[in-house]
C-alpha cells in the first residue's frame, strides 16, 4: 500500500460527515467480512499504527467520534488518526477487493447477485442497529428497505474506487468535500 | 532497450510499451518515453494508441472515478475531446466514448459496469503510481469537491423543498398578518381639571415664566 499522497499531503481534520462516512464504510468492511473487526486490528498491526491504536479499544475508540453511534465520543479526531483510519480502510477494501467486484459485476448471474446483496445487506442493517442511534435520519436510511437498497450500493462502490494504488488518496478527498 | 509494463485485472490488461530517457539519464528499466499502449477488455475490442490517446483518457477516467467515490455522477469530457466518460442513459452502469482522430472512423461506444470501472481506474492507478514510470503525465489530482459539485447528487425536488417551504409559510404568516383588523385608536376624553390651590394668571400664562 503506497503511503504517498501527492494531493493531500497536508493532514487536514476531517469534517462532521466524513467522519460519519468513514465509519460506516468500515462498517461495511465488517459486514462483507465476518472477521472484520479482527482484521481492522491486524491490518493496523502491520501497517504500524500500533503508536497510534495500541490495542482494539483505542481503534474503537477513534471510530466513536461518529456523532451517529449510539455511544459516540466527544471532541474531534486527530487528523493523523483519521489518515490511519482511512490507511486501514483502503488496505482492507483492496484485500477484499474480490468479494465487492462480485457484487458490482454485472457478468454474474442475476439469482447469485441478489442472494450476495441481501446477505450484505442484512449483515449491514444488523450492524447499523447494534451500533447507531436509530433516532438519527444519517442512520434510519440504512435501515429502511427502500432506501437501503442505493445507499449500500453507493458504499460498496466507494470501498471498491478507494482500494488500490491511488485509492487513499481519492477517499481522503472525498471524506473532506464541502458540505459533507 | 524497449521496456513493457504490464498490469492485470480480472476484465482488463494494460500494457505500456516505451523506452527509458537516456538523455535525462534515466536507468534502464524505466520507462521515459511512451511509444505505444494497449488495454485489452474481456469480450471488447482491444484499444491502442499513442502517449497522448492514454493521457486523454486517464484525464477523463481519473476525475470520473473521483466524482463517483462521492456519489456525484457527471460527464467528463466532450466531443471535442479524444475520450469522454459519463454515467449511462439507460439503467446502471458507465458509458466509455472514444473518437478517432482519422475522420471515417466512427466513435466506440464501451459500456462499463461497476465492476469494470474499478477494473480500470486500478490499472490506471497502478500505472500512474508506478515508480517505473518516470515520465510526467498532466493528470487532475483528487480534490475535495465544492459544495455546488456536491450538491448534484441531491434531486432538485429535494434541493428546493426547503427553501421552497420556507418562502410558503413566510408568505403565509405574511398574508395571516395582513388580515387581521387594524386596531382601533383609542380617543382621549376630556376630562374635567383637577381644582388648584393656586388661581391661573389671566391669559393663562404662568407668573414669572419667561416667553
Amino acid at each position: 500500500m503506497p503511503h504517498d499522497s501527492p494531493s493531500l499531503e497536508i493532514s487536514l481534520r476531517l469534517p462532521r460527515r466524513g467522519i460519519e462516512r468513514l465509519d460506516l464504510l468500515l462498517l461495511s468492511v465488517e459486514a462483507l467480512d465476518l472477521n472484520g473487526g479482527e482484521a481492522m486490528v491486524w491490518m493496523s498491526e502491520q501497517m504500524g499504527f500500533t503508536d497510534r491504536f495500541p490495542n482494539r479499544v483505542e481503534l474503537w475508540k477513534s471510530r466513536c467520534h461518529n456523532p451517529l453511534r449510539r455511544t459516540t465520543r466527544r471532541g474531534e479526531l486527530a487528523a493523523a488518526d483519521g489518515d490511519a483510519l482511512i490507511r486501514i480502510l483502503c488496505a482492507l477494501a483492496d484485500r477484499l477487493y474480490p468479494v465487492l467486484r462480485g457484487l458490482l459485476s454485472q457478468a454474474e448471474a442475476p439469482e447469485v447477485l441478489v442472494q450476495r446483496w441481501a446477505l450484505f445487506q442484512s449483515r449491514l442493517s444488523e450492524l447499523v442497529k447494534e451500533r447507531m442511534n436509530p433516532r438519527r435520519g444519517g442512520v434510519q436510511k440504512y435501515l429502511n428497505p427502500e432506501t437501503c437498497v442505493a445507499e449500500c450500493r453507493q458504499l460498496v462502490q466507494s470501498l471498491a474506487l478507494a482500494s488500490g494504488a491511488g485509492g487513499f488518496e481519492r477517499l481522503k478527498a472525498s471524506l473532506l468535500d464541502a458540505g459533507s | 532497450m524497449k521496456q513493457t509494463l504490464r498490469y492485470d485485472q480480472l476484465s482488463c490488461r494494460l500494457q505500456v510499451e516505451g523506452l527509458p530517457d537516456v538523455s535525462a539519464g534515466q536507468p534502464d528499466d524505466a520507462v521515459g518515453i511512451i511509444t505505444s499502449w494497449t488495454l485489452d477488455w474481456a469480450g471488447r475490442p482491444q484499444l491502442e494508441g499513442r502517449k497522448e490517446h492514454l493521457v486523454a483518457l486517464m484525464q477523463v477516467v481519473m476525475p470520473y472515478a473521483r466524482h463517483r467515490i462521492s456519489g456525484v455522477a457527471r460527464r467528463f469530457g466532450d466531443a471535442s475531446q479524444p475520450v469522454d466518460i459519463g454515467p449511462a442513459e439507460a439503467g446502471e452502469g458507465h458509458l466509455l466514448m472514444l473518437r478517432s482522430s482519422q475522420s471515417d472512423t466512427p466513435p466506440l461506444q464501451i459500456g462499463l459496469d461497476d465492476a469494470e470501472l474499478s477494473d480500470l481506474v486500478r490499472v490506471l492507478d497502478l500505472l500512474r503510481m508506478d515508480p517505473r514510470l518516470q515520465l510526467p503525465l498532466a493528470i487532475p489530482v483528487s480534490r475535495p469537491l465544492k459544495l455546488r459539485d456536491v450538491l448534484e447528487r441531491t434531486p432538485l425536488p429535494q434541493r428546493l423543498a426547503a427553501p421552497l417551504g420556507g418562502a410558503l409559510v413566510l408568505a403565509l404568516a405574511t398574508a395571516f398578518a395582513l388580515m387581521l383588523p387594524q386596531p382601533k385608536r383609542l380617543q382621549t376624553q376630556p376630562t374635567s381639571p383637577a381644582p388648584s390651590a393656586q388661581p391661573q394668571a389671566p391669559g393663562g400664562q404662568v407668573p414669572g415664566a419667561r416667553p
